[in-house]
């Protein structure tokens, strides 16, 4: 037995130095999650993640190194002279792993009610007052369509931001399964469902290109529903406005139609002139519907 | 028309002929089969087979046949996971792997609910049939019939789930079919009815059982066994049982609503017309969340029947224990939202949830450190058992740790439905169930089969599971914070593709522990006289199943056994010791009550297979005579009054002596 338990001590140490070895080779520009965040949700909720990590460690490490520590040391073939068959309770120590355990989570549940206020998706980000940036998101089948109500302009898979400002999402579904709107490296993530609307709020500290996608499965499309969020300077960002409000195609009903049918790993496009009112026309028309045929007919199975 | 009624929807094209794997696997099924109907009928044990098995209402025998199902499941189970983890490693950059969507969608699903309905649960019950009667000095549990009735209720919701790879298809929902996926709508296939209707039948199952341990404990306790001086085993496994009856109507109400959505067109869960998707999404986790404690609370019941026995010491802080038990088992129903802290709640709901949830960490906490003062200045054995709850301290540390980190929203609107979240979850359900359930096995093994299992085979198949089951999650925590979502079929960054083949090979070393096991097994039913258990208490155990014959005599207690403490077999031993055994030649035996055998819970759930086969493709006459047939059956059963007998004073006499000669 004495055998069986230096192997497994063995290859214990041997699996913590691998997996040690694993979490550190990845270097900062591979890093895409919210380990390298680029926006202020991001960066707290990462912090966040590692607080509570040092919290429970405070018990989960001692409880780790107990555990061997004390399978090893009180072995029978040990022949230890202490051994108490019938001792079985004390009001010191059982006061102590309640008390202790107690202590911790009323510190963390202080933080999680402080944090959760602070970093609800629907309310806006704190210590950013100016009027955020509009972008209706709407999730079609295995594609994500972005429009920018104020601009009359509209993309698909392919999103835009001006850096350092504060941007609101209103999202919802389309002729599609439930999904769920997210963005890594800037923040939450948030169900998009049809017939309601869901909210986010991030803002973006630094440029670049980041990787944003659906992660609730959706069906058969879903690995490749993601889109290519580019975080720009403001002047690029009217730049591109300018450039794409002279785009030829326009968002009229017809052109919406055509984004319901299901699509795999679309590439991105871009509208101007978007229809009045498409976004809430989209949630109300699963309001409004009743009896037993689909607001979008069957255009789901039949174009797969 | 008749035609219609009597196949529906059924046709040959309904079997995927052109798929090579999936025949594969249905052909090697249909080869088992043969090959086990075939042996039984070459040695001519028909006759054995149904009279002492399918017909048995002996908890024992219900709970070996639990074993077997649930041992059978795991094997597919697992293949459902070499196959996923081999097109996640494979499928990186524009290398779409060899697994389609709609295949690989329905291999995740499978998986998911195969593990926990028919592993998980059927292990979870293979246990408690097996030790509950015999910890409480009972003869058998309240409900013998009942037990034989639920037993293969969930056999044959195993088997429809079985059926769905060959004819037709299972879901590619997930898991837990959430609409509006699940609907009509955007699949109108036959894969979420094989799902409804194997889950409710199964679910049907599961529910009976829970109401008959339930009365078998509160009610079937021998003399002088109090509630508080009940096995933490037995407690647990209360406590799981109340949860039992609490849940399960939750998800028979909401899959039964999914099938009207589906079958009628109604909306409960649609989209449009009033429906409510988030409602299903609420109901389900509602009962998906204590369904998790239904599952680890028997375990943490094992761990301390096994810590106390493997320590040789009493176990510490018994009335925490129990009270820790009840705590996690009344917030496992207030924690529920934190599955879906995404939907939108806002802040006040789910700071609430979130903080409910990191409550259930101060009584499991508590657990953890009453287990580890148990070992304490105990003489610990490190026999296989024991081994298993050796590794379950770190990986459960670890898993309940990520929870935690979970349970804070913001935290988990990072890591919601990423690979972090699946490595959480098999973290605390491999690690913490599943380790202790194998600890369990190995621990009542030779009570219900009279033989130990080989311990060198266990120890290397144990080192196998456990360093395979690192390699396999490890990495998955790593890049679930990277992004990387679950049920992802394929994925353009090559970055991830490292960690993926990692995990692969992880997969590979559990493969081989799960060989081992099966070659443990095999190796000790070889060696089954050389292991045998002659004393009926192969380690020095604590509790009154140790103090009968192993295998247990069916009849379990030739005297139904007074109980003055905790640990009474125990506390018997030490009393007893000085004074030497009343020999049991001078004994007075008395006959023995026992209910009589019954072929009526097997064709109770042959017709509920009937039923749920015929539904799922429509077939409105076979549906009919598969329901009638049910409830004829139980009917009928009502009118059979020859439910029981006496086994005469003199077999249990020469039965007891036969244990006696063999222990000298």
């Amino acid at each position: 037995m004495r055998t069986s338990m230096d192997k497994l001590i063995k290859a214990s140490c041997i699996l913590l130095l691998i997996s040690i070895c694993m979490m550190l080779t990845g270097c900062e520009e591979q890093i895409l999650g919210m380990l390298n965040p680029k926006g202020l949700i991001a960066s707290e909720e990462r912090k966040l993640f590692f607080d509570t990590l040092a919290l429970m460690l405070i018990v989960v490490l001692p409880v780790i190194i107990m555990s061997f520590v004390f399978v090893y040391h009180y072995q029978a073939s040990h022949k230890i002279r202490e051994y108490k068959p019938n001792w079985h309770h004390s009001y010191f120590l059982e006061t102590l792993w309640w008390g202790i355990p107690c202590v911790i989570i009323f510190v963390l549940a202080v933080l999680t009610w402080k944090k959760t206020y602070e970093l609800d998706p629907y309310s806006k980000i704190p210590g950013f007052t100016d009027q955020p940036l509009l972008i209706q998101a709407i999730a079609l089948p295995w594609k994500w369509l972005f429009i920018y109500p104020t601009q009359n302009i509209a993309t698909v898979n392919d999103l835009v931001l001006p850096v350092g400002q504060q941007v609101e999402f209103w999202i919802t579904a389309d002729n599609v399964p439930m999904s769920a709107f997210f963005i890594p490296q800037l923040g939450s993530q948030i169900y998009a469902m049809a017939g309601m609307r869901t909210r986010l709020h991030l803002v973006a500290n630094q440029t670049g290109e980041y990787d944003g996608m659906n992660t609730l499965f959706n069906g058969a499309g879903f690995s490749d529903m993601h889109f290519a969020v580019h975080v720009v300077e403001p002047e690029a960002m009217q730049q591109w406005v300018a450039q794409t409000a002279t785009a030829t195609a326009q968002l009229n009903d017809e052109a919406y139609i055509e984004l319901l049918k299901p699509t795999i790993g679309n590439v991105a496009q871009v509208y101007s002139g978007i229809s009045a009112n498409l976004f809430d026309d989209a949630i109300m028309k699963y309001m409004d519907t009743i009896g037993t045929i689909h607001p979008r007919g069957n255009t789901f199975m039949t174009s797969e | 028309m008749q035609e219609n009624l009597l196949f529906g929807k059924l046709t040959l094209d309904a079997v995927p002929w052109h798929s090579a794997i999936i025949m594969g696997a249905g052909a090697s099924m249909v080869i088992v089969a043969a090959v086990v109907i075939f042996a039984i009928t070459w040695y001519r044990k028909w006759s054995y087979i149904w009279n002492d098995w399918i017909c048995s209402v002996d908890h024992k025998k219900i709970g070996i046949m639990y074993l077997l199902l649930s041992g059978l499941m795991i094997l597919r189970g697992f293949s459902d996971a070499i196959l996923m983890r081999s097109q996640q490693a494979l499928a990186a950059g524009g290398n779409l792997g060899f697994l389609p969507p709609e295949h690989y969608d329905q291999i995740f699903s499978a998986h998911g609910v195969i593990m926990i309905f028919f592993v998980a649960m059927p292990m979870m019950f293979a246990l408690l049939n097996i030790a509950i009667p015999l910890q409480i000095g009972a003869r058998d549990v309240a409900y013998p019939y009942l037990n034989s009735v639920s037993f293969w209720l969930t056999f044959v919701g195993a088997m429809l789930c079985n059926a769905s790879l060959v004819i037709g298809d299972f879901a590619d929902t997930g898991w837990l079919a959430y609409p509006p996926y699940a609907g009509i709508y955007y699949n109108p296939g036959v894969g979420v009815d094989y799902y409804i209707w194997s889950l409710q039948i199964s679910g049907v199952g599961t529910l009976l059982a829970g109401i008959n341990f339930i009365a078998t404990i509160l009610k079937m306790r021998c003399p002088g066994m109090t509630l508080m001086r009940m096995p933490v085993f037995v407690w647990a496994s209360l406590c799981a049982m109340i949860l039992v009856v609490l849940a399960f109507p939750i998800l028979t109400v909401t899959l039964a609503l999914l099938l009207l959505d589906r079958m009628f067109d109604m909306h409960f869960f649609t989209e449009f017309a009033g429906g409510n998707v988030m409602m299903y999404v609420n109901l389900i986790w509602a009962w998906g969340h204590p369904e998790v404690y239904i599952l680890i609370l028997p375990a943490f019941g094992i761990f301390s029947e096994v810590v106390a026995t493997f320590s040789q010491k009493r176990l510490f802080g018994y009335t925490t224990m129990v009270w820790a038990i009840a705590v996690i088992t009344f917030l496992s129903f207030v924690v529920w939202l934190h599955h879906f802290f995404t939907m939108g709640a806002g802040a006040k709901v789910n700071a609430f949830f979130g903080i409910t949830t990191m409550i259930i960490a101060i009584p499991t906490g508590v657990k953890v450190f009453n287990w580890l003062f148990t070992m304490y200045q105990g003489r610990i054995i490190l026999a296989t058992p024991m081994l298993w709850v050796t590794a379950f301290f770190t990986t459960f540390a670890i898993g309940g740790m990520t929870g935690v980190m979970m349970a804070v929203p913001p935290v988990d609107f990072q890591v919601h439905n990423s690979l972090f979240l699946v490595a959480h979850f098999h973290n605390v359900i491999i690690g913490g169930v599943l380790f202790g359930f194998f600890a369990g096995i190995i621990y009542w093994f030779p009570k219900a089969f009279g033989f130990r299992l080989d311990e060198k085979i266990g120890t290397w198949a144990f080192i196998f599971w456990v360093s395979g089951f690192y390699f396999a999650f490890m990495p998955l925590y790593v890049i679930g914070l990277n992004g990387f979502m679950r049920r992802v079929n394929h994925y353009s960054n090559t970055m991830f593709q490292p960690y993926l083949l990692v995990a692969a090979f992880g997969t590979a070393l559990v493969l081989i522990g799960i060989l081992l096991m099966i070659w443990q097994i095999i190796f000790s039913i070889k060696n089954r006289e050389a292991l045998r258990d002659t004393t009926g208490d192969p380690w020095n155990g604590r509790t009154l199943e140790w103090s009968i014959a192993s295998p247990a005599p069916f009849y379990n207690f030739s005297h139904i056994p007074e109980v003055h403490a905790i640990d009474a077999y125990w506390d018997y031993k030490q009393k007893h010791l000085a004074e030497g055994h009343v020999h049991p030649q001078e004994r007075n035996y008395q006959d023995i009550h026992m209910p009589r055998n019954t072929p009526a819970g097997f064709i109770i759930a042959m017709f509920a297979g009937v039923l749920g086969f015929a539904m799922v493709w429509h077939m409105w006459i076979p549906g009919i005579i598969g329901f009638i047939g049910m409830i004829a059956t139980m009917i009928a059963h009502t009118f059979n009054t020859d439910t029981d007998y006496y086994v005469p004073a003199e077999v249990v006499r020469k039965t007891e002596l036969a244990h006696v000669r063999e222990m000298i």
